[in-house]
């Protein structure tokens, strides 16, 4: 059995400012959904609000088929991971694994081999004795996850679990993560994070905030390969977005027609084209365009080229070049037809 | 970091100990070394005895000693326990309860100690409750007195704990009471301790309020160093001062070790 | 648990009726008001009903006709008023030494004042007693060195005695708050300002007092309310001249068992420093110290 998430036009106020803006979202049993926006987008309060500890305004939260709303935090039924950890510093590792079996009334011939279980699918089960200020961040993290998973949640709750870790553990644990879903897939998991790598390599979907309001949610694929709104387009990985003029299968992007396709969007209308930097190519090809250097970066494997444009600045992303162009060269970029996105006018800012 | 020059430097060192030795170290300094004088009427204390720490550790000296640690460990306890009640209860409020509650607790320390004497005598020298001339209302008036500092300690101990512990074990489905007792007053014993410490210095040292209630079988220390040097006897006064701050000091110094025990970060 | 099964817990669908917080502050409210409020109450009431029974000012208008009040009055704030400045050019000087211009053992100074702080305040009294006292070192060591029968410091049983102990007792009370502010000053801006030619003078008095005034603020209201509500160093100085108004409180009640009188003279008392202590908070709590 296994219970999913549902947001009931959520909507949340401190005063007069608003911060979540009639949240709408379902995250299927079994699900992995990443909330991702920046920071004050409304994402951690989403979470809170499905952990108890903000209380809508207005709208109704479910956890299953369960109306959680008005319910207090410990009658939820959630696992929840925190950035800071919160691992309780006057137990011991094994005792604040069992913290939350012990609170629940757990059985207690039942709770050591809990404890056990949970500690070893974290690879902690050897620091069972330690304290919390004798493990690392990384350890810390681990036996965090270990503690809400030994209460064996219908729903995890991960608030920005990787962002106090350094960038080498966080790749490492981003594994880590992914192999416990593989292990448990029916734990519905809601993780909340700003950094756009971790949504994309562990979320089934991703939902896009900013300011208060949902922008987009998605697939990750969808939502880098098609990206329906501007903010969508520039948040989940990079992007050159240049203002154009609808015409009919192509745009005008200065005095350059651009061969795209134009898909619903009006013919006469000013749209946006979304092209991702890596997918633009050096020299002659479909699709160019010609520019003076402004910058050149070198970047180890890739060199990053920003070319001035018709009065835009496009980024390019090409593999490190042997003889890279100098600043004030001419040059000519191009990029494939189905690499572009074009985003029309009435869904740029949803 | 403001004086640079060597000259600069020992010329403001050399004005701080004029200002701070004679001030501040003199005074301790002169209570030791007239506890163990037999007179002091030149100069410098004459003739080294220890006789006034025999007074001072035997008949009605040690039993005003039994008296005051008696009374600073139940009023410290008591206060300790209203004290962090008071707090725990004013932090779950909002603003405005808060408030009250922070006005209420800290009323005892603005009003004069003298006046709280006064205010425990009027009140419990008639039926239905008669304290006076027993050692409660000495025990009760210190509790009064300390009660605000218990309580303004361990509400900003309270304000110092990070929600997230409260909220990590509430997510994993401990109830309020649950939290209470397993997270929130652990991660709080360290400061409860300091707490207590400076709750039973106060009373140690107690004397305003004292001096008006206290009944003739319960003489805390501060009032028999009052009644010594009433009589001229300063030099045994003196040593009851300075087993007074012995007391005190070990104490303070037993309770910081327990609290470096049980501190977890 | 790879394999485990996820179970929903079982939660009660219904909450249960939820106690509103303010039920818990009940009884610790309780018994503060049995023990404190109610006698203070008590001591309000008797100060308008005197003895011939019935309601009347009839008792603020005798005391604050006579001599003995007005003058415990007045020796009561001028005292408190020149104790709190004592305390607050010293501690400011003192405090300003162990931060700025940082010498060995200079912790074991802060810790020696926490000692200080920790202990009785008649004990100040009581060593001056034996410093400045008529058979004391000071006059001494002035006997032994002139032959005089008297030494020339007989101050002690004055109102400045006192004061010097005030000054002496409550100067620490002053200094914590201070050094917790001045730990709070980035370093790197006096050393920009003593690199750009400011004299020692100038940073103090353009960049440390400003940071420091909530701070001494915040001191010297605290020991100016405790200077008023101060016993112990009156009772020890046992000086007949000096008699302040917690000094008229005891004498009025557990001397002369006048108490009407007595809890007239404790209402002016409390007035006073409540009034006093109100503004210490809100000054405290604006500045944050």
């Amino acid at each position: 059995m296994s219970s999913g998430i549902r947001f009931d036009r959520v909507s949340v106020a401190y005063g007069k400012n608003t911060v979540l803006d009639a949240l709408d979202l379902t995250v299927e049993p079994g699900e992995v959904m990443a909330l991702l926006g920046p920071s004050g987008s409304g994402k951690t309060t989403a979470l809170r609000a499905v952990a108890g500890f903000v209380r809508p305004a207005s709208g109704r939260v479910f956890i299953g088929e369960r109306d959680v709303t008005g319910l207090p935090p410990h009658q939820r039924g959630i696992g929840m991971v925190v950035q800071q950890y919160a691992l309780f510093p006057h137990m011991r590792v094994a005792e604040n694994v069992a913290f939350g079996m012990k609170a629940q009334k757990v059985p207690k011939s039942e709770i050591p081999g809990r404890v056990a279980e949970a500690l070893d699918m974290t690879g902690m089960a050897s620091y069972a004795r330690r304290f919390p200020r004798e493990l690392s961040g990384g350890q810390q993290q681990r036996v965090a996850i270990a503690r809400a998973l030994a209460i064996r949640p219908g729903v995890l709750l991960l608030d920005e679990p990787l962002s106090a870790l350094d960038a080498q553990l966080r790749s490492g644990m981003l594994g880590e993560l992914a192999r416990l879903h593989r292990e448990l897939p029916d734990v519905s998991i809601l993780y909340v994070t700003h950094d756009q790598v971790e949504a994309l390599t562990l979320a089934d979907r991703i939902a896009v905030m900013d300011k208060a309001r949902l922008k987009d949610c998605g697939t990750p694929q969808e939502l880098y390969r098609a990206p329906r709104t501007e903010f969508t387009a520039s948040f989940v990985g990079n992007a050159n977005l240049l203002p154009v003029r609808v015409g009919s299968g192509a745009v005008s992007f200065g005095a350059t027609d651009l061969k795209v396709d134009t898909g619903d969007v009006a013919q006469g209308a000013t749209a946006t084209l979304c092209v991702r930097p890596h997918l633009v190519g050096l020299g002659d090809g479909p699709n160019a365009l010609s520019g003076r250097v402004a910058e050149v970066q070198w970047r180890g494997a890739t060199h990053r080229l920003y070319v001035d444009v018709a009065g835009e600045r496009v980024k390019a992303d090409l593999r490190e070049l042997r003889t890279p162009p100098g600043i004030g060269d001419e040059v000519t970029l191009h990029f494939a037809p189905e690499d572009a996105v074009l985003l029309g006018a009435g869904v740029t800012d949803g | 970091m403001l004086v640079h020059s060597r000259k600069g430097k020992l010329a403001t060192w050399a004005l701080f100990l004029v200002l701070f030795l004679p001030l501040f170290a003199l005074p301790l300094l002169v209570i030791l070394a007239a506890s163990f004088s037999a007179h002091w009427s030149g100069a410098f204390p004459s003739g080294f005895t220890t006789g006034h720490y025999e007074a001072a550790t035997r008949g009605e000296s040690l039993t005003a000693l039994t008296t005051s640690l008696v009374t600073a460990v139940s009023a410290s306890l008591l206060a300790l326990a209203v004290g962090s009640w008071a707090a725990l209860a004013a932090a779950s409020l909002k603003n405005g309860g808060k408030r009250v509650l922070d006005t209420l607790f800290m009323l005892p320390v603005a009003v004069p100690s003298v006046v709280v004497g006064l205010a425990v005598l009027v009140a419990f020298s008639k039926p239905p409750m008669i304290l006076n001339g027993t050692r409660w209302i000495v025990i009760l008036a210190h509790t009064i007195l300390v009660t605000a500092f218990a309580y303004q300690s361990v509400s900003a101990a309270i304000v110092r704990l990070d929600p997230a512990y409260e909220q990590a074990a509430a997510s994993l489905g401990a109830r309020p009471s649950y939290v209470l007792w397993k997270v929130k007053l652990p991660l709080l014993l360290p400061s409860l301790n300091a707490a207590a410490g400076l709750c039973f210095a106060l009373s140690m040292g107690e004397l305003s309020a004292t001096m008006m209630l206290y009944p003739p079988d319960w003489l805390p220390l501060p009032v028999q160093i009052y009644a010594a040097t009433d009589r001229g006897s300063l030099f045994t006064g003196a040593a009851v001062a300075v087993v007074l701050m012995a007391a005190t000091l070990l104490v303070l110094f037993g309770v910081s070790r327990v609290r470096t025990r049980a501190s977890y970060r | 648990m790879a394999s485990a099964t996820l179970t929903v817990r079982a939660g009660k669908d219904k909450p249960p009726p939820k106690t509103p917080g303010w039920i818990w502050a009940l009884p610790p409210v309780a018994l503060l008001a049995l023990f404190f409020l109610y006698p203070l109450a008590l001591v309000v009431q008797q100060s308008v009903q005197p003895d011939t029974g019935g309601t009347s000012l009839q008792p603020y208008s005798d005391v604050f006709a006579s001599e003995a009040f007005r003058e415990a009055l007045g020796t009561t704030v001028w005292l408190a008023v020149g104790a709190t400045a004592g305390c607050l050019v010293l501690g400011f000087a003192l405090a300003l030494i162990i931060a700025f211009v940082p010498f060995p053992g200079g912790r074991a100074v802060a810790r020696f004042i926490d000692v200080f702080l920790s202990f009785p305040s008649f004990l100040i009294t009581l060593a001056l007693l034996f410093i400045y006292g008529t058979k004391g070192m000071a006059n001494g060591m002035w006997t032994d060195a002139t032959g005089a029968a008297e030494g020339p410091f007989q101050f002690l049983t004055t109102p400045w005695g006192v004061l010097l102990a005030e000054i002496t007792y409550f100067t620490p009370f002053v200094m914590r708050p201070l050094l917790a502010a001045f730990s709070q000053i980035d370093t790197a801006q006096l050393e920009v300002a003593s690199s750009l030619g400011a004299k020692p003078g100038r940073i103090v008095r353009r960049v440390i007092l400003p940071e420091a005034l909530p701070a001494l603020a915040a001191g010297g209201s605290l020991v100016l309310v405790m200077c008023l509500n101060e016993f112990g160093i009156v009772l020890f100085t046992g000086a007949k001249g000096v008699t302040t108004l917690p000094m008229l409180v005891y004498s009025k009640a557990i001397l002369e068992s006048d108490y009407p009188a007595a809890c007239v003279v404790a209402v002016v008392n409390v007035a006073i420093s409540v009034g006093l202590y109100g503004l210490y908070r809100v000054v405290s709590r604006r500045v944050g110290a």
